[in-house]
């Protein structure tokens, strides 16, 4: 029951605050919102069992990331109020196609009610030691860890090497 | 695997190649690696076991070893094209490693079984390529390329994942054998899977640029350096298209029929808007990208087909599509070179007078990218056509004819141009000897695979 | 003791929320008494912002060196590297040699990317 009302109240929080995100004019405040977003879903992360993942989602999301949005609001030059604004013809195309995709994902989870999960449900599922497990093993995501670690340094090089200034 | 593992050091060793000055050494080093990875390909085909599963995560294949090798060649190809582009000794070797790790991305989707990894594939393929799109730091063009080829990106990976979420919780495994599995003993199909589907079908729509998730293409492909703009339009484009077609062969043909429909339109309405649209354009840089996305189209059309023959056509319409893509860029990237970046039409007006080696070849290129016979263009429509008809798509294959013909129009304006224009106050060139074997080299590969189409189709028999 | 039951299994987070309950309402409650307390004079001084008693000079709002975002950027990089670490080091014993050699290869390649940086000057603040 308690878990039922903590769903819908973090989902309203997350909807909420991430439709703030979008209206808010300032973008600081949208920001400050993002942040709200992101602890919501981490409490989504703690209710589906995957705590693991909520605690990084906290860290990394709302910790870091949002560092990095600061900033890049921080270079940006927000003294002037030359934002063009976009026209009629596209909000209607948005809000048109918007409206079909949400319809769409409605109708499609809609019919799901009373679906068995594929996925052995467990409390323990999402643990720490289990994680590692199926991220260490040999069967598991041992190879997309790897991989992964090549993105990282691929991402390394381009953020050194966009923000490096040229020998000229 | 071993591919994979060469490619990477090969990256790793351009990355740490400034610290201890090996500068120079970068550029031949890589050329040996790509001739040997090529030599690996040589030495998997054939001999490899089709059961054995890379950490169940990849398995090298027919598909996958013949795409590797095209990619390996054009990879090979594009490098000694673009010498120029790694010169400038402060950013040679982040050029190098982002170009190789781009390539060991591509790798990744073209020998993947799981889609995390075809997620991984995609995301370390296109971050390099978001960079290098952006790499002309003061220039207003490429800077806006990149940053929106990274929202619109970043957005389809998205969209991506969202999809994947969908269908893992319909299914329980991002393995595409179990997903197989799954879908022929499920007698009903999740609504949850179907919604999966669509999105997955979305992403991989925009990372190839098919229309109607082409439009980042045309303004990418002219804002980013020509080098990687020959870049994406023939590795990229290529290690796309062989993802797509790999997801969609391993994972869902037992459901072909409902995606058919979507694939169908998607195809037909890129091969229009393309070469609709090519048509039109005064800028040659982006008559190619619009070119692009109606190639695009025609290689949808094999997924739509999805059958062994469809794949072997795929592999020859991307070879083709490559080898050619490589030329028509060289030449566009020399004369763009020497009028200060801009490839206005005007600027190819009597080429042949000025170069005749480039002009021939970028005939050539036009000519096999229009489908003219006996090049190699001709021959990859061909295939893709019979297997099309093959399977009834009668009316798809008309959509097709129609918009190549239209696409015969816009390669000519410019054959035209290079042959017939008067060329007042334009710059002669001059070939340094790399480029000229280059442009040689190619227009023979474009007639020769155009005159011997059995031995590439035969690199992927099942 | 229903309701931690009634929680099922993410009753072990019940502290934390009962942490996150008391914070906020301990800051709410703070800064509606303070409101309430506090006397007020507003001026246009007070208002300013506060520049080591110096008059305020341009606006707050400058671009900011992209070297900030250089340094943020790789921090995020590396933090993400280290959160792998976890569900590694919680399974090291079981995990075995083979484990110490996987998670060696990672920490190897991100080394490289490491010494890369410090060689490119990426780091220097000149």
């Amino acid at each position: 029951m308690i878990s039922q009302y903590l769903f819908y109240f973090l989902s309203f929080v997350s909807v909420m605050s991430a439709l703030m995100v979008v209206f808010s004019k300032n973008p600081v405040y949208s920001v400050l919102f993002l942040i709200l977003t992101f602890f919501s879903i981490a409490g989504h992360y703690f209710l589906l069992n995957a705590q693991f993942l909520g605690m990084v989602h906290i860290i990394v999301y709302a910790g870091a990331i949002m560092v990095l949005f600061l900033y890049v609001i921080m270079m940006l030059n927000l003294n002037k109020e030359d934002e063009p604004g976009t026209t009629t013809m596209s909000k209607i195309a948005a809000t048109i196609s918007g409206g079909i995709l949400m319809l769409v994902l409605v109708a499609a989870t809609r019919s799901v009610h009373g679906m068995e999960s594929p996925v052995a449900d467990s409390s323990q599922i999402g643990s720490i030691e289990n994680l590692g497990k199926v991220l260490f093993a040999e069967n598991g995501f041992l190879l997309p860890f790897e991989i992964s670690s090549i993105l990282f340094l691929a991402s390394m090089v381009g953020a050194v090497f966009l923000s490096k200034k040229e020998i000229r | 695997m071993n591919e994979l593992l060469t490619l990477t050091g090969l990256g790793l060793f351009s990355m740490i190649a400034e610290i201890f000055n090996f500068r120079k050494a970068i550029f031949p080093v890589i050329v040996l690696g790509l001739l040997g990875l090529l030599g690996l390909c040589y030495m998997d085909w054939g001999s490899y076991n089709s059961t054995v599963t890379h950490f169940s995560m990849m398995k090298v294949d027919n598909f996958s070893i013949a795409f590797t090798s095209v990619l390996t060649a054009t990879a090979l190809f594009w490098f000694m094209m673009s010498r120029s582009f790694f010169e400038d000794q402060t950013s040679m070797s982040d050029h190098f490693s982002l170009v190789l790790f781009a390539l060991t991305g591509a790798f990744c989707l073209t020998s993947f079984t799981n889609i995390t990894m075809l997620f991984l594939g995609v995301e370390v393929l296109s971050l390099p390529v978001y960079v290098l799109t952006g790499s002309r730091k003061r220039d207003v063009a490429s800077n806006e390329a990149s940053f929106k080829y990274f929202l619109m990106g970043s957005f389809a990976s998205a969209v991506f994942l969202f999809g994947t979420a969908f269908i893992y919780g319909a299914t329980g495994s991002f393995n595409l054998e179990n997903i197989a599995t799954y879908l022929s003993t499920q007698p009903q199909l999740s609504p949850l899977f179907l919604v999966g589907l669509l999105l997955m079908l979305s992403a991989m729509a925009f990372k190839v640029g098919a229309a109607p998730f082409h439009f980042w293409t045309p303004d990418v492909y002219e804002g980013a350096p020509t080098i990687v703009t020959a870049f994406m339009s023939t590795i990229v484009k290529t290690a796309a298209v062989a993802a797509f077609f790999r997801l969609f062969y391993l994972s869902f043909s037992g459901i072909h029929g409902e995606y058919a429909d979507i694939i169908w339109a998607m195809a037909a309405l890129t091969m229009v808007v393309g070469n609709v649209i090519a048509a039109a354009q005064n800028n040659v840089k982006r008559i190619l990208a619009y070119s692009s996305v109606g190639h695009a189209g025609f290689m949808l059309i094999t997924i739509l087909v999805m059958n062994d023959f469809a794949a072997k056509s795929l592999l020859y319409y991307t070879a083709a599509y490559s080898a050619a893509g490589i030329a028509a860029f060289l030449v566009l990237y020399l004369v763009g070179s020497a009028n200060n970046g801009e490839t206005p039409l005007n600027a190819f007006d009597g080429l042949v007078k000025r170069n005749p080696i480039m002009a021939g070849t970028m005939t050539m290129a036009l000519l096999s990218m229009a489908g003219i016979p006996p090049l190699a263009g001709f021959f990859a429509k061909y295939f893709i056509f019979v297997s099309a008809v093959e399977n009834g798509y009668i009316g798809l294959v008309v959509i097709a004819i129609l918009s190549s013909l239209v696409g015969v129009y816009y390669y000519f304006k410019i054959i035209i141009a290079m042959f017939f224009g008067k060329p007042d106050n334009l710059p002669t060139y001059f070939l340094t000897p790399i480029h000229r074997f280059l442009l040689l080299f190619v227009a023979a590969i474009i007639v020769l695979t155009g005159l011997f189409p059995d031995f590439v189709m035969g690199l992927m028999t099942i | 003791m229903i309701l931690l039951q009634s929680l099922n299994s993410s009753r072990d987070f019940l502290p934390i929320l009962l942490m996150f309950i008391v914070a906020a309402g301990f800051v709410s409650f703070v800064m509606v008494v303070t409101q309430w307390l506090g006397p007020k004079h507003k001026s246009k001084v007070k208002a300013d912002s506060f520049e080591c008693g110096i008059e305020q000079i341009g606006n707050a709002r400058s671009p900011f060196s992209i070297k900030y975002f250089l340094v943020a950027i790789l921090f995020v990089l590396f933090d993400v590297e280290v959160i792998f670490m976890y569900p590694w080091a919680v399974n090291f014993k079981s995990l075995g040699a083979i484990g110490m050699f996987e998670m060696f290869t990672f920490i190897a390649f991100l080394l490289i990317g490491f010494f890369y940086i410090l060689k490119k000057g990426a780091l220097k603040w000149d």
